[in-house]
């Protein structure tokens, strides 16, 4: 039954975006303030939208679960996900602000100076879209069901609606003041739950002791004799995963677009700050959170100290959520179901408010994003579409209802945890990606067939390799090639097919040398001139 | 040839230098089976403190070399 402080704090959280969406909405003239805040936004609010943006349920929900299967070294990959912020700074942010785009393919079409490109860049950006949108309805639904215990598919449904209703009559103003808002609040509640699991246990090194007892090979690495799992057992696999996500904060289109909306190069910089001081707060909280996931449920879980669950320890209390409720992806539940454990509504209720923020600002990001591509850069840029023209608001809003409702059916069975939807979206997008847009600021030697070369291989490549290592060998991590070489299945660990970064980089650049350079003034304009004084 | 600043890569040498050190400590040392060390070293100083140490470094010396220009 559904606890009333739980849905009295969620009721809270609600009327709190809707009263900053209303404000907000008043300021709303133009198409430019519906795409990119008219770039008025300053950096404490653009460092927190940026943090609420980029770290999605798959932060919230599918880092404490890695942390709960694959034990502490998948605290290096959160590491490696903060510290990627500041890289941005200088290697994408400034110069992205000073350029000054509407949307994210525009970079592409000037640089390389070819505006077919706004085709190739939109396919792959979607690719990505659908599985965040799709992760974030599953956070939708799980933090739903956690509130009003209800069944999962209620949750997803109603999850979607909230998220458009929001999208639709908001923008991107309005979604960067929300997701200011989200992330102050997802911060404190994962700050909250874990001091609460800390002083469940009598202070650090209770914590410490306790995951030790429950979990002695917890905090093993690969040099220990016994690895906690195969899949963090390698320093390869230690080291994949923590460039699995490590240069998305600079690449990844969601995060990219955020760098237009603020006022000038000096906010984009401190925005990056601002975002590392929260997002590492939130990030220490939810490695706590994970790491005592497990003798959390198992020592004080209502379902085990009940009886309801008897056999199975936390993995028996999630299957119960599995059957009970209909969740897909059972170990997302895990860091629910650890401060469920703590028993203390005010800090579930402050979760879930915060789970919901986090999903709603996520999946609003990445709507913005695709909104802008098919709207302004397909529809009016290369089709030419009157009513595009005419309404670009309204046909946004169309664009989003279309990409909510299919990521809404996804999300009803989702293909994998939400945390291997985010991995595989990211490395998709910055090995096809990441090479024309960080090169094509960096060397003036990039082309344009490498541009299109290196996006068409390495999206259709990555995609198959992970398919592939997925549904043939069992796992992303399986690196795809271990049965050809005449290894056994799980000889080569690469997360995420994670190879296909640096492979995308390397073809980038050798394509580079053998073809065509752009233009001379195209590439002062777009590269020397944008990194100038950085 | 445009080139990121130098303040970019010493950012960089801090972090990667650190986390090198960090696992080279575990892997030759044991420093992950002290207690409280990986909460210490990982958690505290590796997701939080050193990152914040790049994104200051990464806004004021740009901002510096502004005003002195």
């Amino acid at each position: 039954m559904a606890n009333p402080i739980v849905v009295g704090i969620t009721a809270l959280y609600f009327l709190g975006v809707i009263a900053i969406g209303w404000y907000s909405r008043q300021k709303m003239k133009s198409a430019t303030d519906y795409y990119i805040a008219g770039r008025q936004i300053g950096s404490v609010v653009n460092g927190l939208a940026l943090e609420s943006t980029y770290l999605s349920p798959a932060s919230m929900l599918g880092l404490p679960a890695y942390v709960f299967i694959l034990g502490y070294p998948f605290w290096w990959a959160m590491s490696a996900i903060i510290a990627g912020m500041p890289v941005a700074t200088l290697l994408t942010a400034a110069a992205m602000r000073k350029y000054g785009p509407t949307s994210f393919a525009d970079y592409y079409a000037d640089r390389y100076n070819d505006q077919r490109l706004r085709w190739l860049v939109g396919v792959i950006v979607m690719f990505g879209a659908i599985l965040y949108i799709t992760l974030s309805i599953v956070g939708m639904g799980i933090f739903l069901l956690a509130i009003l215990r209800f069944p999962y598919l209620y949750g997803v449904i109603l999850g979607a609606v909230i998220v458009m209703v929001y999208v639709v009559f908001g923008g991107m103003i309005a979604t960067s003041w929300n997701a200011a808002f989200q992330a102050v609040l997802m911060t404190i509640a994962a700050l909250l739950a874990a001091i609460g699991i800390i002083n469940y246990f009598g202070g650090l090194a209770g914590y410490h002791q306790a995951i030790l007892q429950n979990s002695p090979t917890f905090f093993n690495t690969p040099s220990d004799p016994k690895p906690h799992h195969i899949l963090a057992g390698t320093w390869l696999g230690v080291v994949g995963w923590f460039f699995v996500w490590h240069y998305g904060f600079a690449t990844m289109p969601y995060t990219v677009v955020r760098f237009f909306t603020v006022m000038d190069i000096k906010t984009a910089r401190r925005s990056i700050f601002w975002c590392t001081l929260f997002a590492g707060i939130f990030y220490l909280g939810l490695e706590i959170i994970g790491a005592g996931a497990k003798v959390m449920i198992e020592s004080a879980h209502p379902l085990i100290q009940q009886g309801v669950v008897t056999k199975g320890g936390a993995v028996g209390v999630l299957k119960y959520y599995a059957t009970t409720y209909g969740v897909g992806t059972v170990t997302d539940y895990s860091m629910v179901a650890a401060v469920e454990a703590l028993q203390n509504p005010w800090i579930l209720g402050i979760l879930c408010a915060g789970g919901l923020a986090i999903a709603m600002s996520t999946a609003a990001g990445w709507v913005m994003v695709v909104n802008v591509l098919v709207t302004r850069d397909w529809a009016d840029m290369m089709l030419r579409s009157k009513f595009a023209k005419e309404n670009p608001v309204l046909m946004a809003r169309i664009v989003s209802v279309i990409f909510l409702a299919v990521s809404m059916v996804i999300a009803i069975n989702p293909p994998g945890l939400v945390l291997d939807l985010s991995g595989w979206a990211f490395v998709v997008i910055i090995a096809a990606l990441g090479p024309s847009l960080v090169l094509g600021l960096w060397w003036k030697g990039a082309t344009r067939t490498a541009t299109w070369i290196t996006a068409v291989v390495m999206f259709v490549l990555h995609l198959y390799a992970w398919l592939y290592a997925k549904t043939v060998l069992g796992h992303h991590s399986f690196f795809f090639l271990n049965p050809l070489l005449g290894l056994p299945k799980t000889a080569i660990i690469t997360p995420h097919q994670v190879w296909a970064i640096p492979v995308g980089f390397l073809l980038f650049i050798v394509i580079s040398l053998v073809t065509k350079k752009p233009e001379k003034e195209v590439v002062d304009k777009y590269c020397v001139k944008l990194t100038e004084t950085l | 040839m445009p080139w990121p600043p130098k303040i970019f890569w010493a950012g960089l040498v801090l972090y990667y230098g650190f986390t090198a050190i960090c696992w080279i400590g575990e892997a030759t040392m044991g420093w992950n089976h002290i207690l409280l060390g990986p909460e210490i070293y990982a958690a505290l100083l590796g997701t939080w403190i050193v990152p914040l140490i790049m994104s200051v470094i990464y806004f004021y010396f740009p901002e510096k070399a502004e005003e002195a220009s």
